[in-house]
């Protein structure tokens, strides 16, 4: 059971055992190479942990990689007003997102969304790519920090029904006008339960795909060992086919990072717009 | 068997079906999708966003399934 918790709040023990202990069953190697790992000590007070740790390390890499980029595709405007090299990047997928996500998910007016989903977008994609350089982590991969971002997702889904509706109007939209007075018990249950799934899925969703990754790097990698363990020729053997597909799925995690900030995103302008646009 | 070995058991077939679901799934999509593009050309960029949406969900409900099987192994 308190495998599941180290899974889900995601913080190993850092005292119960050194890096010379661990490691010698396959299923630990994996689990180790996929959980957090508090780096401190030091900011315990009890049961409230708020040491450093490793995901939160590179949360925080990500969030000012994305800040200092946006800084910096920010100059090419002041000097000239044309952008150019980062700036031209950087504008091409604000206005896709603008344009193809926002306006065309949530209507005319999902223009003010534009940066809540500029923001989701950026960071999920560095967090997912900084997650793939050597000794770092992916902090989406981490079910706390998919549960942060789906708790965003939730209340500006939430924002976008009120804002138009009212709370009240926002609350009778979930019920489509129309429907037989006996539905009422089951659609009523169904709808609120609906407005919970949809961040819940979102969460899980990025949460699998960024732990599977790694999670098959590391299977295909530990294949080494597994086969040197039963004879020294095999383990040279499989060497370049487990490279081989390690370097293949990490080829396919770089497309994963994107596909996966595009699906959080258009998801998110999806959902805000069914709130924002209940049906009729 | 004892405990185990079933929940072993367990993952490896759970895995497995979950695989075949998920295949057939993102499958039919793709069939789906080719066939729209091989009729309409000019519709290929529209309804390659489609399929990666919908891609992306099937994938979606297929790593719930993958987790829980994966909870099987770890948890013991």
């Amino acid at each position: 059971m308190s495998r599941l918790l180290w899974l889900l709040a995601a913080v190993e023990p850092a005292a119960a055992e050194g890096p010379a202990e661990e490691g010698h069953r396959p299923a630990e190697v994996l689990l180790h190479h996929v959980t957090d790992r508090a780096l401190s000590r030091h900011f315990d007070y009890g049961p409230l942990h708020f040491e450093p740790t490793q995901h939160l390390v590179f949360f925080v890499i990500a969030a000012g990689l994305v800040l200092l980029m946006c800084r910096l595709a920010l100059r090419s405007y002041q000097k000239g007003g044309v952008a150019t090299g980062l700036a031209a990047a950087v504008e091409t997928v604000v206005i896709f997102i603008r344009d193809e996500i926002a306006e065309k998910n949530i209507g005319h007016d999902g223009r003010i969304y534009t940066p809540l989903l500029c923001s989701f977008f950026f960071f999920i994609l560095i967090a997912a790519l900084v997650g793939l350089m050597p000794f770092s982590a992916t902090s989406t991969g981490n079910i706390s920090v998919t549960l942060g971002l789906a708790i965003v997702s939730f209340v500006a889904m939430q924002y976008a029904g009120i804002r138009k509706y009212g709370l009240l109007g926002h609350f009778k939209n979930l019920v489509p006008p129309g429907l037989p007075g006996w539905l009422l018990p089951i659609m009523i249950p169904v709808e609120i339960l609906g407005m919970f799934t949809k961040p819940f899925a979102l969460m899980v969703r990025l949460f699998a795909n960024m732990l599977a990754g790694h999670m098959v790097i590391t299977v295909l990698l530990m294949l080494i060992p597994l086969m040197a363990a039963i004879n020294v020729a095999f383990g040279w053997a499989v060497i370049p086919v487990s490279l081989a597909l390690a370097l293949f799925i990490m080829l396919l995690e770089l497309l994963v990072a994107l596909i996966q900030a595009y699906i959080f995103t258009l998801l998110t302008a999806i959902f805000i717009g069914m709130f924002a646009h209940p049906a009729h | 068997m004892n405990a185990q070995a079933l929940a072993y058991f367990a993952a490896g077939i759970g895995a497995g079906l979950t695989i075949i679901g998920g295949a057939a799934g993102i499958g039919r999509l793709a069939a789906a999708a080719m066939e729209g593009i091989a009729r309409q050309p000019a519709a290929a960029g529209d309804i390659r966003g489609a399929m990666i949406v919908a891609a992306g969900l099937i994938e979606g409900v297929t790593f719930f399934a993958l987790i829980v099987a994966m909870l099987l192994v770890l948890l013991k």
